[in-house]
Order: C-alpha cells, then structure tokens, then sequence
C-alpha cells in the first residue's frame, strides 16, 4: 500500500502542468515534474536523486547563498535565474515553500518555477523606455505634469521641476503652479486654458513666459490634454517645455532681420539680389521705386521683364561673367534704360553670392544711382570746354594786341630814328607826316581793341526777347542812303512774331555789320540782294542772311574769316574788324555764327542765337 | 654801293615801306624798286614778269600780316613757281608770336630760294639781307 501510495504520488507529481519539484531535508531532488526537469535537462531520469544545488547551478544569475538558505531554513521566498536555450534567455522564477506530511513535520521543500522572460522582457523594455525618455526630456528639456480632479493634486516630474527652478522635493499646487505665469498675458491666459480644458475638455498648446522660483524669466511652451472617463474630465496632463534659448533666438533673428531689412530699404542705393537665372529674389525699397513697381511685382522678375532688351542683355551678360568668374564687379558705369525710355546713369557693383559650399548661387548687386552726377560733369566738360576755348582766344587776342601795338612802336621807333639822323628839312616833314600818321593808326588800333574788350568783358549784358523783324526795319532805316546808293534789294522772309534772346546793342550790331558787309562786298555783275529768313529750333533760332555777292573761297579763307584784321578782298574800307566784332557778341551770349559762300556766287551767315538763359 | 637788277617791298603799311626804302637808300643801287600792298598782287606781278620774260626781283621784303593774301600764303604760292636763280626774301615782321618763328624755322631748310626772318623795328639794312648768308636776325 504503501509503496503504491509513494508511486501515485510520485506519478501525479510527474504530470503536474506547473513545473513542481520535490527536494527532501538533504537538500536532494526526490521527485519532479516533467516540465520542471525539461528546465535543466533533457535526460530526466538522472536527475533524480541528484542535489538540487547542482541543478541550479546548471543556469545562471542564481544566488548559491540565497538558495542555500531557503533550503536549509526551509523558508519562503523566490529567486531569479536564467538559462540560454538555442541562443534565447530564457528567465524563470522559482518559489520555494516548506513541505509538510500530515502531522505538520517538515519534510523538505517544494518548488515551483515559473518561466518569467516575457515579464524580465517587459520589465527592461519598460527601464530602458524610462531611462531615454528620462534622458529626452533632460535634452529637450521637456518636463510632464498631471492634475487629478478628483484629489487636487499636481504632479510636476522632475525636468518641471528644474525649469520651475525648484528642488525635487518640491510639492506644487495648482494655484501656485499658475502663479509661477509672469503677471499679466501669461499668467491670464494659462488661468484661462487651464479653466477651459477643466471645464470643456479643451486642449491647448501656448508659448507664455514664466517667473522662476529664482526670479528669472524663462519663455516655455505650456500644453495639456484631458484624460475623460464616462464623458467627464478627471484628468488634465501635458508637457512643460523650457524653449526660452529657442525663443531668444527666434527673438534675436527677427531683431537682426529687422535690422538688415531696415538698413537694406533706407540704403539711398538700388540693392537687389538675383539667382542663377539672373531673377530678382530680393529688393530694396529704392530698387522698387526706381523701377515703379512693388517687391511682390518685383521679385522672380528678370532684366528682360524690367528694361529695355539690349540693356537686359548686357546686364545679363554682367551678371553671368561675375558668376562665372566669382569676381566682383565694382563700381561699373552703366545705363539702365526702363521699356519707356527713360534712361538713368548706374554706378554698379555685382558681387557672387555662394552657397555654404562655396558654389556660386546667385549675386548680390548695388546700384547707385549718379545720374545727377554725370549731368553735372557733363555740364563741368562743357564749362571747361567754354573756358579752355575762352584761353585760347585770349591768348590770341593778346597776340593780336601785341602785334598790333608792336607794329606801331616799331614804326615809331624807326621813324625817330631817321628823324634824329635827316638832315634835310623837306626829309624832315615827310617823316614828322608819317609820325602822325602812325600815331593815329595807333589811336585806331586802341579803338578797336577797346570794342573787342568791351564785347568780352560785359558778359553780364542784359539779355531780352527781341522782335526780329523790329531791330532789323531799325538796322535797315539807318542804312536807307547805303542801301539807296547801291540799289541793294532786301528780301525779308522773317515770321512776324520771330523772336530772339539776345542783348540789344549786340543784335543791331550784328545785322548792321553783316547787312554792311553784303553791301560792301557786292558783285558788280549783278544788282545786290540780300535775303533773310529766321527759324525756331529746339533751343536756338537760327537767322539766315544770304546775299549774291562776290563769294570767297573757304578753301583758302575758311579759318580766318572771323579773324581780326582779316581782309579779303582789295578795298580800302576794309580793316578786318567786323566779322570779328560779330563773333564775339555771338560768343558772348552764347551763341555762334558759321558761313556759306561760293566764289562769285555769294556769302551766307547762319546766326544761332542761344535761347535758354 | 650794292648794284641790284630788281627788289620787291611786299606790305601794307606805309610807313614802313617808306622806311625800308630810305634805309635801302643808302646801301643799294637799284633802279626797279616795287612796291605791293599784299601777297596776291605781288604774286600776279611776279607772274606777268615771267610770262613776259622780265626780271624777276633778286630780293624780296615780305610782311606776314597783310590783308587778301598774307606772307606765308605768299610763299606757299611762290615755291610752286619754276625758277633758275635763287632769290633772297627777308621776312619783315612786328609779330613776335613763337609760332610765327617756328614757321620759318620750319619752311627754311626746304624752301627753294633763301629766306631771311626780321622782326620790327628794323634800323638798317644788313649785308646779309642782300647776299646769301645763313644768317638769322
């Protein structure tokens, strides 16, 4: 009986599904379930009988210390071990209990394993998972917090904490977790999302500034999301961002934008920046105004869009030989001519913009605008063309001053000369004759020189808008006998209302010279005409007085007929002042004087009279 | 006294052509002593001479400043006449313009006759202005 008894037992403890086994007082494995031995070994049968320390000492992480004492003392307990089957961990946990026979003696322990890798796995899954997060939320220092509705408890995680500048200890409550929010917009607004997600279960999300249990202001991101069970909310919970460095930045980047842009749009230069295909990707406000478009119109525009094809081109032309070349172009002349027309002189700097590695991504061009400038040196050429023009005829002038006083000293030092040496009385008249004579050349000469200055030197002469026709009928009365004596006939195709600019004295004058000089030179084969016109030009009016005359040939006189003391034909009349005379007064007010002529055919003067002041 | 055939005194202004000719007066004999008052009628007369066969003058007294025709003009139109003898002309002159003078240092080497340059006032006549002798006043 009793022996089928020790049997049954042993056979019902073999089919026990939960891995169970037997060790007696001797600490030796007396019986086992089937699946407790397929822990440790395959060859069940020798395991029985063997000590149970040699059995766990077959896996590892087991504490001999531990498992001794649970046996020995027979106690209550548990332990860990692992073993490698087939490359995997497996982990288990075995639970060791006294075992008793009827009459409560101990007769050893029993011990149940449980295989435990799924939960080992959880259980480190779950720590690695902390640890990271853990990590993160130091990293990105994002901290949590959670509020029960139910108990009014606040819980700030530890990240929460340190933004808040509180040591870990610290307990917070709602209302002092609000009264962190800076007075004002943020303390508000956090008391407002706060009540609203409370009360409707509304999410929110905000960028707000708080003020640290040191004192320091700190921008974070606040948001919470409600937890509802049945419909109703019993919790709130979020995360807590410290992004005040990201704020800053964000802060510092809009100042240094504004600044850059401020700077960029009052620069009194056209800034643009293009890229490769020559297309406006920035303009300044000056860039806008002169071309008379918005920077929205603006920008993805290129030159062909903006100005006429040729300067497109050659801007593009610019554009990629500085790409090209990475070589800046600085302070280039140039003409931006826009499609009406209009042009305006540059000076123009275009420098390659690269990339972060150095490859070229568009250029940065600036542009002033020296139209001003170039109008003023235009005006300063001309002035210097006028002044070296003015040296050069009082360099001549004084040749001519000089010339003439020296022939007249020449002759007077000569004639005293024979004077002092004749001795001849009848002699002696001639030369004292011919002494006067020279002294009234020289008076004359002085005369004329005397005009010449006065013509240069009264630049300042009053210029007024004279009727043409008006001083010419006057030049003409005065001339009536002269023109009655040589039968002269006078064409006067002047428009009535013609008018000039031009100083009084100085345009009587004039005509009365050149209407003398037709006379004077008049051919002989043919009854004298003398035709005038008048016309309007842009800022001229251009007289016309033409006669039939004798002519001259250009050829031989052309650079001397305005000349002093010129004379070209063999009359006695004739001292070579007149046409220089009239030059000058047209040159003193402006304006200028050329000729037509034909040998034996006749002479006409073209008189441009300056109309602008 | 230098025997001379024939001398031209080319200048409008009479004072000086009286004074060229009573210094003349004492240093020449000559018989054919022209006066013009410009280039253009000298140079016609030098012309007829020599279409008629005459003399030509041996010296010539030539002014710049003249009217019509002046003295370089003058000249220019006298080197394209053809002649054997080769005359003296001596520029007489009041201008002291430097170009003047670098126009005659100019001309003077290939000019075909022998050109003298004299500015005013002129005291006396010189060996020089009659005979060929390189000489610059």
């Amino acid at each position: 009986m009793k022996a089928a008894k020790t049997i049954t037992t042993d056979y019902l403890l073999k089919q026990l599904p939960k891995a169970t086994a037997l060790v007696n007082r001797k600490q030796i494995l007396v019986g086992a379930s089937d699946s407790w031995l397929n822990l440790f070994s395959e060859d069940q049968k020798k395991l029985i009988g063997k000590h149970i320390h040699m059995l766990f000492a077959l896996h590892e992480d087991i504490s001999e210390r531990a498992l001794d004492n649970l046996l020995s003392n027979f106690e209550s307990g548990s332990l860990r071990h692992k073993t490698t089957l087939d490359g995997t961990t497996c982990w288990f946990e075995s639970t060791f209990s006294p075992w008793f026979d009827d009459k409560e003696n101990v007769l050893g322990t029993i011990i149940q394993t449980d295989d435990i890798t799924k939960i080992v796995e959880n259980e480190l899954e779950l720590d690695r998972i902390k640890t990271l997060f853990k990590e993160k939320s130091e990293v990105a220092k994002v901290g949590c917090w959670e509020y029960d509705i139910a108990t009014e408890q606040l819980f700030w995680c530890e990240e929460t904490k340190k933004i808040h500048e509180v040591p870990s200890s610290y307990l917070p409550r709602v209302n002092e977790g609000i009264e962190y929010y800076k007075k004002g917009f943020s303390r508000n607004k956090i008391s407002m999302l706060f009540h609203k997600a409370l009360e409707e279960g509304t999410p929110f999300s905000e960028r707000l500034v708080i003020v640290t249990n040191k004192g320091n202001e700190k921008w974070v991101k606040a948001s919470g999301k409600p937890i509802t069970e049945n419909g109703a909310v019993i919790k709130l919970f979020g995360t807590f961002q410290d992004i005040h460095e990201q704020v800053m930045t964000e802060i510092q980047r809009e100042e240094n934008e504004r600044l850059m842009t401020t700077l960029i749009n009052h620069l009194p230069l056209n800034v643009f920046v293009k890229d490769k295909d020559s297309k406006k990707v920035l303009v300044n406000k000056a860039e806008c105004d002169y071309v008379g478009k918005t920077k929205e119109e603006l920008i993805g525009k290129n030159d062909f869009d903006l100005y006429d094809t040729k300067a497109a081109q050659m801007s593009r032309d610019e554009d990629l030989e500085v790409m090209r070349t990475m070589k800046p172009l600085i302070g280039k002349e140039t003409i931006g001519t826009k499609k009406d027309g209009t042009a305006t002189n540059f000076l123009t700097s275009k420098i390659p913009l690269l990339d972060l590695e150095g490859n070229v991504n568009g250029l940065i061009g600036i542009s002033m605008d020296i139209t001003h400038l170039k109008k003023k040196e235009d005006q300063l050429r001309n002035l210097i063309n006028v002044t070296s023009i003015q040296n050069k005829k009082l360099i001549n002038f004084a040749h001519i001053v000089s010339h003439n006083l020296r022939s007249h000293s020449a002759n007077f030092s000569m004639l005293l000369q024979f004077l002092k040496k004749e001795d001849n009385e009848s002699e002696k008249r001639q030369i004292l004759k011919m002494l006067t004579q020279a002294s009234d050349n020289l008076m004359l000469t002085l005369e004329d020189l005397n005009e010449v200055v006065a013509i240069n030197t009264n630049i300042n002469l009053e210029k007024s808008h004279l009727n043409l026709n008006g001083v010419l009928d006057k030049v003409l009365q005065n001339l009536t006998v002269l023109l009655r004596q040589n039968n002269v006939k006078i064409i006067n195709n002047i428009p009535k209302d013609s008018t000039v600019f031009c100083v009084p004295s100085y345009l009587e004058s004039i005509l009365l010279n050149l209407v003398t000089n037709a006379v004077k030179y008049k051919s002989q084969e043919r009854k004298p005409i003398i035709k005038f016109h008048a016309a309007r030009l842009k800022n001229k009016t251009l007289l016309t007085i033409s006669d039939n005359g004798l002519g001259l040939d250009l050829n031989k006189h052309g650079d001397k007929i305005f000349g002093m003391y010129k004379t070209f034909h063999n009359r006695k009349d004739s001292r070579g002042l007149g046409l220089y005379i009239v030059k000058n007064q047209m040159e003193a007010m402006g304006g200028t004087i050329s000729i037509e002529s034909k040998e034996g055919f006749g002479t006409t003067f073209n008189v441009y009279f300056n109309e602008e002041d | 006294m230098k025997k001379i055939n024939s001398l031209f005194i080319v200048d409008d202004d009479p004072i000086t052509v009286f004074g060229i000719k009573k210094m003349l007066k004492l240093v020449v004999a000559c018989e054919d002593i022209q006066v013009f008052e410009n280039g253009q009628t000298a140079l016609e007369n030098i012309k007829k001479r020599k279409e008629f066969g005459q003399s030509i003058p041996d010296i010539i007294f030539l002014d710049i400043n003249m009217p019509i025709m002046d003295g370089w003009d003058f000249l220019k139109e006298f080197a394209t006449l053809d002649f054997s003898e080769k005359i003296i002309i001596n520029i007489i002159t009041s201008s002291i313009d430097p170009s003047d003078y670098q126009r005659w240092v100019e001309l003077k080497p290939n000019f075909p006759h022998h050109i003298n340059f004299k500015n005013k006032p002129i005291c006396k006549i010189d060996d020089s202005d009659l005979e060929m002798i390189d000489m610059a006043s």
